[in-house]
Order: structure tokens, then sequence, then C-alpha cells
């Protein structure tokens, strides 16, 4: 099963070198629109029933139960050191997978609102600006031209790293402890 | 059923056997005169022999003839067991599992192997050389397995009275299918010799709609009358010998193989007497006229067939018992067939997890009829939520196992390294019949196997140290086990010297482990070798001393979500008691409200639960005193809502749940109290895995996720906390 899900990520990523049109789900943190590959994305919630986990870093929203399963959710703006916005009836939780060693772990990113899905063409992405961008250069997979504007295009993997991510709660707690 | 499959069956019932040969060995080591375990431990090897012949697994035919020699004259009375042959037959029964695991691996065995077979072939021989001609038995026995070997014949035991040969014949089942007919090897038997009798087995035969016409199902059992030597009448069969089955016995055999073949005869249910007529032993008219007694005895005692037989002196007792022992092995293992399944576990995992989302969701129905306010759906949901229970706590008793089998072989572990170490050590055993989850008694083999070698190695003194005490010159190591609270405790318990708690803190802080200012209860001391990298074995030996084992033991209980902890009296001894949950699954809940997140604490930990006073709430507010008096004892709490850093004030009245956990009673403030709730724990996954207090998530009816308290280690930091605010007292 795992393998299985591993391999679908792997055959994902070849499938991006391959084809020349990819197609990307855009959304709106604060006043900026970013940009996922809908490959990575399995669905689309509206935003509610978070349970908050305590000594968590703030970026942690806490979990839902999406059928069953427990899924953490990352409010994406805290992610990217910005100030957190309302929640408002266009808060919606994009439900990622994620690849963490030899498995796929599945997130949910908690963004202010999702606007469409728009094929993007590779020769029409730009490689990502070494600085400028005002968030992190190794979270940047590349800036997508769309309408003559520059759409940010994230690396999921990287924004939603598992093992960073569960260092940064590791060392949340132990300064809360202090 | 392919034969890939039929082989991982062997493997898997070879392994049975040889742990069971094991356990009989250590029982005859104490108690020599016990024939029930000779007898069983001769039927082990003789299985795994006999099933080893069906894979042409060779290499384990020819050295388990050997030690089947060898057991069979011990079960004969001829040679008696002593200590050196019960240790060189654990060897034996090491080896054989050693050859299963090459099997297993596919591999054959290579040069070394062979050489260990070979010196323990020889060590045996020791035993047989009473009869030199067992020897050459013995290298034959790989393709001589199904003949059963014309041994012995030196012997002065009873044999059976007939002249014939007899000759036990099993046709495979694609005879037909590789162009053979079984009637020709019966012509040409009657070219070299006489049929005296035959008789056609039956048993083998499918109803007749299941039969296939290209099928063979037939077998013979042939009273033969010839002048040939058993070679050429072996020889007779040489085209179909490789996929049938069969069994020659010499005129005047031995009774013994008569027993042996009986024992072999696949488990056909057979009447006692038909077994005797087609063995040649009896005639027919014999047994009818013994049938013929047996009726009109029946009315007055009932006595079996068999000793009607032995009575009028028609058989001799052993064939009869022989063929007792068979109709019993039938019946019993007919028995344990329809008793026993085996399950993949991972079925069994798929089971529970669908009970615990079955468990949500009548949760959640509960909670939608709670609200419609309709008395029937009410009714009708707390009905079916009492039946959800009742499949859960049968789903998880299925996973539970007795602790007993992993206790006993300890049996093993201890008789070694006592021999090893040159110490005299008995190993009690008590508890053994207390179930726990299969998971959890996997995972706990290797940290019991760690304490019980240490106990032995530095805890228990040598027969001279112990003297000089006043003790007896054996040491004692006990094992037990016993459910507590909701958990299951597993002691290690020596009577051997005791803790040095002196050299314990000399050398933690010549490690840097603690400072030499820190004042440190007897319990937080002994604690200390827990830490990674103490040892105070001066010396380091083969055992243990390398100072790795004890935090890995510590770390691998931790994992299953239990603790450890150490009583030790010097002089005395050490008890070592790990306290283990019960399972790790699904766990009967008490939900409680703190701020807007709800909460679980495991049921089985809930003391009580009582109000926190406004004064005393105050008191903890400007004196820091996070107490109360409970009924005149003292309770430390936590504040949940401090604990989790929950933002906003507290309620107006809040609540104290009392949990104990090993000794220790705690208090845990929280905002409401919800009540009892079936808990399906789902784990916490990577990014909260460095989460403390927290041991898992669960689902609630309403559909929201609550957090599932780890108390035990949720004591633990509050513990931690007090040291911590006490070495601040200190340096101040």
């Amino acid at each position: 099963m795992n393998d299985l899900m591993v391999a679908n990520a792997s055959s994902r990523q070849s499938a991006i070198a391959v084809n020349t049109i990819q197609q990307y789900l855009t959304f709106v943190l604060g006043r900026e629109v970013f940009a996922i590959n809908i490959l990575n994305i399995k669905e689309i919630i509206e935003y509610g029933n978070v349970t908050e986990v305590p000594k968590m870093p703030g970026f942690i929203r806490g979990v839902i139960n999406l059928r069953g399963a427990v899924v953490p959710v990352i409010d994406m703006a805290a992610r990217f050191d910005k100030p957190t916005a309302e929640i408002t009836r266009k808060t919606c939780i994009v439900i990622i997978e994620v690849a963490h060693e030899d498995s796929t772990q599945v997130v949910g990113v908690m963004v202010d609102a999702v606007n469409e899905v728009l094929d993007i063409e590779a020769g029409e992405i730009e490689p990502s600006p070494n600085f400028g961008a005002n968030i992190r250069a190794d979270f940047i997979e590349g800036m997508g031209k769309i309408a003559g504007k520059f759409v940010i295009i994230l690396n999921v993997n990287k924004v939603l790293s598992v093992g960073e991510i569960a260092e940064l709660a590791g060392s949340a707690r132990s300064t809360s402890q202090l | 059923m392919s034969l890939d499959e039929s082989l991982q069956i062997y493997i898997m019932e070879s392994r049975d056997l040889l742990e069971q040969m094991e356990e009989a060995l250590l029982t005859l080591e104490q108690n020599p005169q016990d024939e029930e375990k000779i007898n069983a431990i001769f039927r082990a090897a003789h299985t795994i022999k006999g099933s080893a012949g069906l894979f042409g697994l060779d290499f384990i035919i020819s050295f388990t003839h050997v030690a089947e020699s060898v057991l069979h004259k011990v079960r004969n009375g001829e040679i008696t067991i002593d200590e050196s042959l019960v240790a060189l037959l654990l060897e034996v029964g090491d080896f054989i599992g050693k050859l299963i695991d090459h099997v297993a691996e596919s591999k054959t065995p290579d040069a070394d192997t062979q050489a260990v077979s070979d010196a323990l072939i020889s060590r045996l021989n020791v035993y047989l050389s009473a009869e030199s001609d067992m020897v050459p038995a013995a290298e034959h026995a790989a393709t001589e397995v199904a003949a059963m070997t014309t041994v012995d014949e030196a012997e002065s035991i009873e044999r059976v009275e007939t002249d014939c040969w007899h000759v036990s014949l099993r046709f495979g089942v694609n005879t037909f299918r590789s162009g053979m007919d079984p009637f020709s090897f019966i012509r040409y038997m009657k070219t070299i010799g006489t049929i005296a009798h035959l008789e056609t087995m039956q048993q083998g035969f499918p109803a007749l709609e299941e039969m296939d016409a290209e099928s063979c199902y037939l077998g013979f059992e042939i009273s033969y009358q010839t002048d040939a030597d058993k070679l050429a009448i072996e020889s007779i069969f040489d085209f179909v010998r490789d996929d049938c089955e069969i069994h020659i016995l010499p005129p005047h055999s031995k009774i013994s193989h008569y027993i042996d073949l009986i024992e072999k005869l696949s488990n056909e249910d057979l009447k006692l007497g038909e077994i005797l007529v087609k063995c040649g032993t009896l005639t027919p008219n014999e047994l009818e006229s013994s049938l013929q007694q047996q009726a009109t005895q029946q009315a007055m005692d009932k006595e079996p067939i068999g000793q009607t037989l032995v009575n009028q002196h028609m058989v001799q007792p052993d064939v009869v018992n022989a063929a007792l022992e068979k109709q019993k092995q039938v019946k019993e293992t007919k028995n344990s067939e329809s008793n026993f399944i085996r399950i993949d576990a991972n079925k069994l995992d798929e089971l529970i997890n669908l009970v615990g989302e079955l468990i949500i969701a009548g949760a959640g129905a509960t909670l939608v009829a709670n609200k419609t306010a309709n008395s029937e759906m009410t009714e009708a949901t707390s009905t079916i939520s009492t039946l959800v229970e009742q499949v859960r706590d049968s789903a998880l008793a299925l996973r539970m196992v007795q602790i007993g089998s992993t206790f006993s072989r300890f049996n093993r572990v201890v008789r070694d390294v006592s021999k090893e170490l040159g110490k005299e050590i008995r190993l009690e055993i008590s508890g053994e019949e207390t179930e726990l989850d299969k998971t959890v008694v996997e995972k706990i083999s290797d940290p019991l196997t760690h304490l019980v070698r240490n106990s032995m190695d530095h805890g228990i003194e040598s027969a001279e140290a112990r003297l000089a005490k006043g003790k007896s010159a054996y040491g004692t190591l006990k094992l037990n086990a016993f459910h507590d609270s909701g958990s299951i405790v597993i002691e290690v318990s020596d009577d051997g010297a005791g803790l040095n708690r002196d050299k314990i803190l000399a050398k933690a802080i010549e490690k840097g482990l603690v400072s030499a200012e820190q004042s440190l209860s007897d319990g937080d001391i002994y604690n200390l070798i827990f830490e990674a990298g103490f040892s105070t074995a001066d010396a380091v030996s083969n055992l243990s001393g390398r100072g790795v084992g004890m935090d890995v033991v510590r770390r691998n209980i931790q994992a299953l979500r239990g603790t450890i902890n150490i009583q030790s009296q010097p002089g005395l001894g050490t008890t070592m008691r790990i306290r283990l949950p019960l399972t790790l699954a699904i766990i009967d809940g008490f939900l409680v409200n703190v701020a807007e997140s709800a909460y679980v604490i495991p049921l089985d930990m809930v003391v009580e639960c009582i109000e926190l006073s406004t004064a005393d709430y105050e008191a903890s507010i400007s004196d820091q005193r996070d107490f109360i008096n409970l009924r005149g004892e003292v309770l430390p709490y936590l504040k949940l809502r401090d604990e989790f850093e929950c933002k906003g004030a507290p309620p107006a009245r809040q609540n104290i749940v009392v949990l104990q956990y090993a000794e220790q009673k705690i208090g845990l403030v929280v905002d409401k109290l919800i009540g009892e709730f079936q808990t399906v724990i789902k784990p916490l996954g990577k990014m909260f895995e460095h989460v403390k207090g927290i041991g898992g998530f669960t689902i609630l009816g309403s559909g929201s996720v609550a957090l599932v308290l780890d108390v035990p280690r949720m004591m633990q930091l509050a513990n931690i906390g007090k040291n911590k605010e006490q070495e601040v007292v200190g340096v101040n």
C-alpha cells in the first residue's frame, strides 16, 4: 500500500518533467497568490472542527478528523512567518499528500481562499529567485507566469516537510517547558 | 495447497515441536522418570523426521534419525536419562532448529553445519555404541527412512508372531498419470513370493462425486511370504518409490517397528481392530472372535477390545498400546483442529480496526439519537452500543495471549546462563496465565531477556558468597505477572545481593549524570542504571556489563507506553517491575473538557472525581500550593489548563480527577467532567511524535478529535519539574 503511494508520488514527479502543461491550484494567503501542483492535492474541505494540540508551535493549528483519519492542519501563513488571517467563510483546508521517508503523510493546509485551477506550460515557469520573494527560497519550486503576473509555485515537500515540522514541534515543547 | 505452503506449515510445526521438545527436556532434567515427557520428545523428533521425508530434506532426516534412535532407547528404558544426555539433546534440538532455519531460507547446509552435525552424531553414537550396526544405519537413514531400517537385530525383546513380511503401500495421487498400474506391482510381487493376505485401504477414497478418474487413491496392506531379501522387495517399487508411501517390515519384526508403522500411517480414522488386522498382527478371525467376546462382555464392563485381545494373549500389550496411542492421537488432532484456527495476524488487526470504526460510528449514532429526543431511537442505539462493546471485548480478547509461553522460554535461558556463570540458579514462574496483547508479548521478550540475564549476572552472587552470607547455595530468580488496574505488571526478582546504592551514585557522579550536591531518593538512584552508558560492573562479562542494555530496555518499554521501576534491598535482592498497558488499540476512557478541547483519560487509572474547592484554588494561585487534603492524604495535582497553556480564564467550578498509576496518586484539574467513553486510540503520527503528555488521538461521536492523555508520561514530567525546582532551590 505504502509502496504504491510512494510509487504514485514519484511517478508524479516524473510526470512533471515529461508533460509540458501542468495544472496548478491557486490560492490566497493574505494578499498574495500561491500555486500548488494539483497532483499533490487530494481534496479541499471547508474549515472547521479543528482540535488544538497543546504545546505546538503556532503554525500547527491542530488536527481534524478526515473520515476516520486524524490529519494535522498547518497554518500556511504562519509557516511563512506572516500574520494569521481571520477565519472567514472562504477559509479552506487543502488536503495534501507529502512524501516522508518511505511513505506518504496526509497534511491539511489552511488557506484564506482557493481561486482556480490553471494550466501553466513548463516554458512559462521561471526558476525561483534567490531572494526578494519574502519566503524561504527552498519553499519555492518556481515562478509561474500567468497573464503577465508571477505566481509563486510552492514545493510542498519542503514547505510541509514532516521531519522539519516534527523537529520544530519538539523544540517548541522544550522552550515552553523552561 | 502448493508445496511451498505446506513447507511453510512444516517449518512452523517443526519450530513448535522443537519448543515442546526443549520444554520437555528441561522438565526431564528435574524429573528423569517422567515417561510422558520422554514420549513427547520422541514424538517431536519422530514427526520432524517423518515430515522431512515428505519434502526430501535428507540432511534433516539423516541427523534426526540418529537422535531418534537414541530417544528410542531412552523410551525403552535401555538408556537412562542423565544431565549430560539432556544437555546433548538440547544441543541436538538447537541444531535441528538451525537446520529448519536453513530450510526456511532455502539454503543447503554448508561445511560448518556439516561439521557440527558430524560432531553431534558421533556424540550421540556413544549412546548407541552397544549396537555397532546402528552407525551405518544412521548414514543410510536418509534414503531408507520409509523402510524403517532393519536395526537392532540382536535385541531380544518381544517380536510379532507372524512369519510374513508386512508391506504397507500407499500409492501417490499421480500414479496413473505417470503411466503406472498399481496392479502390475502386485502381480510382480506374486512372481517372487506369495501374497498371504491383501487388504485394500479405502480410507483414501473420496466421495463418488468428488472422485477424479485420473487420480489414484489406492492403498494396500499386504502380508507377504517370500524368500527374497528386503532389498529385492524394495526394488519392486523402484518406479513408484518417489511419490508413494511404502513401508516394509521383515518377518518377526520387533514390536516397536509395528508401533512405528502404526504411528506412521496417515491419520485415517481406523478402528483399533482393523489396524491390527491390516498390520498382519492379527487375522480377521482372531479379530472377529474378540469382537464377539467384547459384545458379550459389553453389558458387564464395556472392556475395550484392546484389553480383550490382551486377555486372550492374542496380541502383545505393546502393540495394543501403540494402536491405542494412535487412536488417541487421531482423536486429539481432530479435537485440536476443531478448537484452534491459525489466523493471519493481519486479518485480526483488520478486524480490530473495523471494530474501532464501528465504535466511532456507534458513538455518532448515539449522539444523533439523543439530539432527536426520540426515546425509541435512543433505546435502540443504547442496545447497539452495548453489543458493540461486547464485540469490542471479544475482538480484543482474540489478540490476548497468555504470557506463560514467553516465561517458559526462560527456563532454557536460566539453565544455560547459570551453567556459563557457574552459579546454581533456580527459576520460579508464577502468573503464567496472565493475558496480554500479542504485540506487547512480542515486544517485551527482548527487554525481559536482558533483565533476566542482568539479574543472574550482577544480582545473584556465587554459591560461596551466598553461603558466607547465610543464604542457600542456589539463587532463586522469580518471574511473575499479574493484572493491576488496566495494566499488566511483570516482575523479575532475584534474591541476590541487591543494588549497591553508593556505588551507583558514585558512578553516576563520575559519569556526570547527576551532580554531587543533588539529594536523591533511593528509587531515583536505582533508576539511574537505566541511563545510557551506565554500568557499574567492574569487569565486562560475556553477558552484560557493557552498559548498552538497560537504557534500551527502558526505551523499549516506554515505546509500549509502559514504565519500569526497581525495588532493591541490600543483601536481600532486587525486583524489577515492568508495567504495561493491556492493549494498544482500544480502551475504556474517561472524557473531560479543558478550555474548548476534549481529553480522554484511561478509565482504569481513574480512582474518583472531586470538586476543586474555591479555597484550594485560591491557595494554589496565591501560595503556589498545588496539593489538596484528600481525606487526610496529601494529593498533589496538575492543572491541565496551565500544563497545556490554554487561553482564557478557568470556569467558576473546576474538578479534580484523581488518578492512580503504579504506586502514585495524582490529581488532574479539569474544567468539566463528561463521562465514560469507548476510546479507539489513533497513533500520534510522525508530526506529533515528540509531544509529551499526549498518547494518541481519538475521534468523538460528534466527529471531532480528542486527545488521549499519556498519564505515566505526565506523572514523569511532573516529577522532573519538581526535581528541577529542587535544584533551583539548592543552587540558591
